[in-house]
């Protein structure tokens, strides 16, 4: 890696660490300023729908398979209804994914 | 939002540790496949740990090892990852009511992920103040280190793994759409939302298969944002 591409991992590194940093730093003290105990109700409204919009794109960019066959596409929708039926028992995060990605892993095989 | 106090059998950060185990199912095969994709991309084992240390973001980091081997401008590199990590912004501000003064919660906020960041909002509140820094640390070091090693094995075995099961490559990396499907569907709680993330997601589809990769992920999100507002004003207007 050159210095240039080092110049960017830390760039990207700060920044991440400080978009996670800052928000909570305003937001502690906007609540001491208030006087408050609960501060969630006075978040900027777009900020609470951009967060999980943001997630929703993110799983709709991973979906689409590298190769975009017939059983790439097959093994995704049956992996992500695998993923969504162990989720709906168990509520849980790990469990569901490892189903999720066994379940694809099957079917990439089996064709 | 349950605000009942539990009380802890054990140490804070022993429990904070026993609840993130669920979330190394879905960290260790993300990571290994992160590792192996970044080595393939040119990047050394060394590298690619640095990278999953430091910037500790799961897509963003996909993103920066994707854009960077296939020569992108590298502000392009920086502004797009941060791009991707500016949903963080959220994060901070929605746990803040449950954290005290101690200054160790900054070095803490590192390893604020979408899934710590989902364990703690729903954990946090049922804690007794004193007992959050430690379950919170205990959380988070278990997913961060759980993160680096899932990396390097990736980046250091991930070649034989490849060699022995050619399908391997193919089938890891099925775990990133599956961790923000068991992320977002919670989400979907309703008519309104479910539109949303629909919405969002269906467009990122469209644009990536479109050739558009990049811009797939704030425009979706974006147009996400405006239906919400759409109906929403929709349901004030029409009653």
């Amino acid at each position: 890696m050159d210095t240039s591409m080092w110049l960017a991992l830390v760039s990207i590194a700060i920044g991440t660490y400080l978009l996670r940093l800052l928000p909570y730093l305003w937001m502690k003290r906007s609540l001491a300023k208030r006087q408050t105990e609960d501060g969630v109700g006075s978040m900027p409204t777009w900020l609470t729908i951009l967060g999980p919009t943001m997630i929703a794109a993110m799983f709709g960019t991973s979906l689409v398979p590298t190769q975009s066959d017939t059983v790439s596409w097959l093994a995704t929708g049956v992996g992500i209804l695998v993923t969504f039926g162990v989720w709906k028992r168990t509520r849980s995060m790990g469990l569901p994914i490892l189903c999720g990605v066994v379940a694809f892993g099957v079917i990439m095989l089996w064709f | 939002m349950s605000t009942t106090t539990q009380t802890l059998s054990g140490t804070p950060w022993k429990q904070g540790v026993k609840d993130a185990i669920p979330l190394l199912g879905g960290y260790i095969p993300v990571a290994i496949s992160f590792g192996l994709i970044s080595v393939q991309s040119g990047f050394s084992v060394v590298e690619t740990i640095l990278i999953s240390t430091f910037i500790y973001a799961g897509a963003s980091q996909f993103l920066f090892v994707a854009m960077a081997a296939s020569g992108a401008p590298l502000w392009l590199v920086v502004i797009m990852t941060l791009l991707i990590n500016a949903r963080h912004v959220v994060y901070g501000p929605n746990l803040s009511p449950y954290l005290n003064q101690d200054k160790k919660w900054l070095p803490l906020m590192h390893g604020l992920t979408d899934q710590i960041f989902a364990l703690a909002h729903a954990r946090l509140p049922q804690l007794p103040e004193q007992a959050r820094i430690g379950w919170y640390t205990g959380a988070a070091v278990l997913a961060w280190f759980s993160w680096i090693a899932g990396t390097a094995l990736g980046a250091i075995a991930g070649g034989e793994l490849t060699q022995r099961w050619p399908l391997i490559n193919d089938i890891l990396p099925f775990a990133l759409p599956a961790l923000f499907f068991v992320l977002i569907v919670p989400r979907c709680n309703n008519r309104l939302w479910s539109l949303t993330i629909i919405l969002s997601a269906v467009t990122a589809v469209i644009l990536k298969m479109l050739g558009y990769p990049n811009a797939a992920i704030p425009l979706a999100a974006m147009s996400g944002a405006v239906l919400f507002y759409a109906l929403k004003n929709q349901r004030i207007v029409g009653g």
